[in-house]
């Protein structure tokens, strides 16, 4: 009985915990994307409150607390207030579902019991991801109907129109990974990503330069440059963020909203970059892996170097230290989705479509049969 | 616990979190009185006209159908895709490749329909 | 125990929210619990163990057919509907829903399926699931799934030629 409810405690507690690393990130990320947009275009950004300005989000964040309320008149207050609620599922649950380093370990006498740095491990991982991002439409739908407003209606219309049309080449782009992993599951397609890579030229398999690891990229970079483009329209973020284009619909969706119910969008469309950027590194990047980081390495390193008894937190220290290298993969890819807002225009709506449909999606099909053929040929 | 309850139970806290703050801006923040021109919707100013009947393209209806066509074709792939590499290990390679590939023509017989027929064409 | 909960959990809440399609006043309300429903379908399916049934029924139906509801149902004037909420409408929609109800649990305790009592063992242990259901869709059901791609082609030919009937902003002129 009470090891059910050890068990139970340290889930909630890992849960807890995934869901503020998440909501902490926000800040810091809105943060990089102010100072990081300085850089760029050779300003100052936030730099007064506090060291380089980073306490700046969290006077912010007391602010917008303080923010009167307020609702559109002719709006309807129940899908008003649900909307900004709903934005936060989507990401927190994708994020929930991928892990974020390896199993640790846990035992006492008489009970050992090993945790998954995820909060549900499922046999289904991308599947389900996919599945839980398609309902971030309704947030931006409620929105802008409950908004009463023209400029809140329009903005979600296109943002669901663009989501939806961006969402066929996702999917799509992804069909060749899995081809080449065979599986949904996250952690076996990590796993598979340890090995050192090997081509495939005239009927044999080499191995040649074996500190490469076989990172999905290394086999898909036509899928995953498509799955890195195709996410930031999912994401709503520049060169496509035509439902927030300010010169024709002020501020899209969120025209009508402020205070924490605004920062509650800026924290699941920063969630759902986030999302995207850890699939990246998992399919592409090799996940929490890193050429040369063993597992019983660092465990010696923490036992032997460091003279750590406790066998508790060994596994503790060595599961964070794989969380740090995908944490450093995560904030790569992050930072390239702030580098690219500041750095291309924005696409007009017709072009966009175009992109979506007549060059993204022919491309992934291209891509899907490649894989298709090559696997066949080689014959595994 | 089994990965619907932790799924369950995320949703749960997650929900609670977002209506918590909803609830504190209502709570916390300065009460004024809400006036008519304060309560009206956004419009640069303008007052905004009584009836709002826009007629929207049908253009958007049409994407959304055609995106659920194209979803369900891509979800049969996820399956295929899983099983691939099994079939190909137990030699029925060129079976596996056919049965999509057959299903791939005519997807591809559609988009290019579609693209010819303009059914895509924004302007 | 647990599972037991999450059945009945995800039952009243489908019910629930089954009922608001039915008596909810506005569309949109209905529209949206619908796709709830949806949801808790998935639910269900997933506390029986076919993850992948779950999060394609999330896909397909949640996040792609009852947005599209949703869109379409946004952009009407729905003015004249919430104020009318006419009392003949909502008795034809509960009459419906009542006949179509009572054909289905007719037809079910009609049907063998009912006294057939044995019922299939849902192995949520075994490995994966999915891959049984991936190699059944390609090997006994292949007719089947070549057959519903042609059938996508003709509704997706059939959606373009319908909004081209004149009178459409997209009509060919």
């Amino acid at each position: 009985m009470n090891q059910d409810a050890f068990v139970v405690t340290v889930n909630l507690i890992k849960m807890a915990v995934i869901f503020l690393l998440m909501v902490q990130l926000v800040p810091i990320l809105v943060w990089v994307e102010r100072r990081g947009s300085a850089f760029i275009q050779n300003r100052f950004g936030p730099n007064r409150v506090g060291p380089l300005g980073l306490l700046q989000l969290l006077a912010d964040a007391v602010k917008f607390a303080f923010k009167e309320e307020f609702t559109p008149g002719k709006g309807h207050k129940a899908f008003f207030y649900m909307a900004p609620i709903i934005a936060l599922l989507p990401g927190v649950l994708a994020f929930g579902s991928i892990p974020l380093s390896i199993p640790f370990t846990l035992s006492g006498d008489g009970y050992s019991h090993t945790f998954a740095t995820q909060v549900f491990d499922l046999g289904i991982g991308i599947v389900f991801v996919l599945g839980v991002s398609s309902l971030a439409a309704y947030a931006l739908l409620l929105a802008g109907w409950g908004s009463a407003n023209k400029f809140s209606l329009f903005g979600a219309l296109r943002a669901s129109a663009q989501m939806i049309s961006y969402e066929l080449a996702l999917g799509l782009s992804l069909v060749g990974i899995l081809l080449c992993f065979g599986t949904f599951n996250f952690s076996e397609m990590i796993a598979a990503q340890e090995v050192p890579l090997t081509f495939f030229l005239f009927g044999k398999e080499y191995t040649f330069l074996s500190f490469l690891p076989a990172w999905g990229i290394f086999y898909q970079p036509l899928g995953a440059l498509l799955f890195f483009v195709s996410v930031f329209a999912e994401t709503n973020r520049l060169p496509f963020d035509l439902p927030e284009a300010e010169a024709e619909l002020v501020a899209g969706y969120h025209t009508e909203y402020g205070g924490l119910k605004m920062l509650m969008f800026y924290i699941g469309e920063y969630g759902h970059m986030m999302v995207a950027s850890a699939l990246m590194a998992t399919f592409y990047f090799g996940g929490y892996t890193f050429p040369g980081l063993t597992v019983v390495g660092v465990q010696e390193f923490f036992s032997g170097t460091l003279q750590i008894e406790s066998a508790n937190l060994i596994s503790i220290f060595t599961m964070l230290v794989f969380h740090v290298v995908l944490m450093t993969k995560i904030l790569i890819f992050l930072w390239i989705f702030v580098w690219v807002r500041w750095t291309l225009p924005r696409f007009r709506y017709d072009q966009l479509m175009d992109l979506g449909w007549k060059t993204m999606l022919p491309w992934a099909i291209f891509n899907t049969v490649l894989t298709a053929v090559f696997l066949l040929l080689r014959g595994v | 616990m089994s990965p619907l309850v932790s799924i369950v139970v995320l949703s749960v806290i997650v929900l609670t979190f977002g209506a918590l703050l909803v609830a504190l801006t209502s709570l916390i923040g300065p009460k004024t009185e809400q006036s008519k021109a304060k309560q009206m919707a956004y419009e640069c100013g303008l007052n905004v006209p009584e009836s709002e009947v826009s007629k929207v393209p049908v253009k958007f209806y049409l994407t959304a159908i055609l995106f659920i066509l194209f979803d369900i074709e891509i979800i049969f792939m996820y399956p295929w895709a899983l099983v691939y590499k099994d079939f190909i290990t137990e030699g029925k390679g060129l079976y596996i490749f056919f049965s999509m590939a057959v299903f791939l023509v005519i997807f591809v017989f559609g988009l290019l329909w579609e693209i010819k027929s303009n059914a895509l064409e924004w302007e | 125990m647990i599972s037991a909960a999450l059945f009945y959990g995800f039952s009243a809440f489908i019910i629930i929210f089954a009922l608001a399609v039915l008596f909810a006043p506005n569309p949109i309300v209905s529209a949206l619990s619908l796709a709830a429903t949806m949801v808790g379908v998935a639910g269900l399916f997933f506390a029986l163990g076919s993850h992948f049934i779950a999060a394609v029924q999330i896909t397909v139906y949640a996040g792609a057919v009852m947005v599209l509801f949703v869109m379409v149902l946004m952009l009407f004037d729905l003015k004249k509907e919430d104020a009318v909420s006419a009392m003949y409408v909502r008795f034809l929609k509960i009459s419906v829903a009542g006949v179509i109800l009572g054909l289905i649990s007719g037809a079910i305790t009609l049907s063998g399926f009912a006294s057939n009592t044995t019922i299939m063992s849902v192995d949520t242990a075994s490995v994966t699931p999915t891959k049984k259901l991936a190699v059944l869709l390609f090997t006994k059901y292949l007719l089947a799934f070549e057959v519903l791609g042609i059938l996508l082609l003709v509704i997706a030919i059939g959606v373009v030629s319908v909004s081209r009937i004149k009178g459409g902003t997209h009509a060919k002129s």
